[in-house]
């Protein structure tokens, strides 16, 4: 028989049940530090998954033809339900997720830069399926097989399985645009300035980030710098596959993927070109970019709480 | 040999769920002449987002089975509900919670 434990939970306790591999299954069974670091990786996840929304919708409108939107927004749909799982599972944990998504200043969202650098055609919006959604892929699969949090393990079955749709989407229009020589062009334009912000987009490098907490808790599993390697493991063969050049290899010496441009480095986010011929930079220059955001923030975060300041609006009038 | 061309789209699955797109009764018919395989194909709704990479994905392994040289599929949209999926369909499903 297993007793019910009323005591407040020690720091102790709650690791040593992690690190036993029993899984949390609510708020009652965690520590305030514990939830605070759970809802700090929720947002991130559900705001990737909100404003990977707006960003492909503006990209959708240039499909080649109804098929092919058709699947573009089936995957949009798709995103917005894997935002709503991790915001549904915030407002579980007590955050008024109303303020969060409605109210909340653009600069303050947490999604990756990437998203900020708006996809302008349909071209852009394939490599995004295969890139960023793979980096998504990546992060999520991590999260699933490693979360201590039992809700958002379960929840996330069905997020992996469409996200490997959205994968699939993304290659098969690569390969089909690798096969007309101007589309390839258009490609290998969008792989230049889109790989280097995937690989940003999992972070500082360990040696620079102590991930103590968030793995001890069980939060994540593996490192940025491995996260990293196993985005490239797939986006590299990809694009080696297709005749795109890509600015990484496989060194087999190392065992590992080995990154061939300064990195990381300066990006114009206007003509969506690196430049880097001014060689490395350093990543606390990435993070004020970062935090500056980029030139499409404020119009998706906005394009998604209109609805809800029209309505406000017109209810207190 | 229609019975080939059966067992052999037993191996395609949906692109999101481990079901074939037998057990998930998209399969409206399957006839061979001369070479030529032809399936008659329904979806599980109009506004499907994988309707180019399911016909591939059967294209593609028909074209595997000895004796197919062409691939003719016929999108009829009859009408599909949950009721046609199979019973070993439904299970795999409901074992990653989907109702």
């Amino acid at each position: 028989m297993e007793e019910v434990k009323k005591m407040p939970l020690t720091e102790e306790a709650l690791l040593e049940r992690i690190r036993s591999g029993k899984l949390i299954e609510g708020p009652e069974y965690a520590t305030e530090r514990y939830l605070e670091g759970l809802k700090r990786t929720l947002i991130v996840s559900a705001d990737t998954e909100l404003i990977s929304a707006p960003a492909y919708f503006r990209a959708a409108q240039d499909a080649p033809n109804i098929n092919a939107y058709i699947s573009a927004t089936g995957i949009i749909q798709d995103e917005l339900g894997h935002a709503h799982i991790a915001y549904r599972l915030l407002r579980d944990l007590g955050v008024d997720t109303d303020v969060l998504v409605f109210e909340r200043d653009p600069k303050e969202f947490k999604h990756p830069y990437a998203f900020d650098v708006p996809l302008e055609n349909w071209t852009e919006l394939v490599v995004a399926n295969a890139f960023y959604d793979r980096a998504g892929f990546v992060l999520l699969g991590d999260v699933y097989r490693h979360t201590s949090y039992a809700p958002w393990k379960r929840a996330l079955v069905k997020v992996d399985r469409e996200e490997n749709f959205h994968l699939r989407h993304g290659e098969r229009w690569m390969e089909i645009l690798a096969q007309d020589p101007d589309k390839k062009k258009e490609l290998q334009r969008a792989v230049d300035w889109m790989f280097v912000l995937t690989l940003e987009w999992f972070g500082l490098p360990d040696n620079l980030k102590r991930h103590t907490d968030q793995i001890a808790y069980g939060l994540k599993g593996l490192t940025n710098d491995q996260l990293r390697q196993e985005w490239m493991k797939t986006a590299v063969p990809l694009c080696e596959r297709l005749g795109l050049r890509v600015p990484a290899h496989y060194e087999p010496d190392l065992g590992q993927y080995v990154i061939d441009v300064p990195f990381p480095a300066e990006f114009d986010a206007e003509r969506k070109v690196w430049l880097f011929e001014k060689g490395p930079i350093t990543w606390d220059q990435v993070l004020a970019r970062w935090k500056a955001r980029g030139p499409a923030n404020e119009e998706l975060v906005r394009s998604i709480q209109r609805g809800y300041e029209q309505i406000r609006k017109s209810l207190k009038a | 040999m229609e019975q080939n061309l059966w067992e052999a789209l037993k191996e395609v699955l949906d692109p999101e769920y481990p079901v074939s797109v037998v057990d998930l009764g998209l399969i409206r018919g399957v006839e061979f002449a001369q070479g030529k395989a032809k399936v008659r194909l329904t979806f599980t709704s109009l506004g499907c987002p994988c309707t180019e990479i399911i016909r591939e994905d059967i294209r593609r392994r028909l074209l595997q089975v000895e004796g197919v040289k062409e691939v003719e599929i016929e999108e009829v949209f009859d009408p599909w509900t949950a009721e046609n999926i199979s019973p070993k369909g439904r299970l795999i499903l409901l074992e990653l919670g989907v109702t």
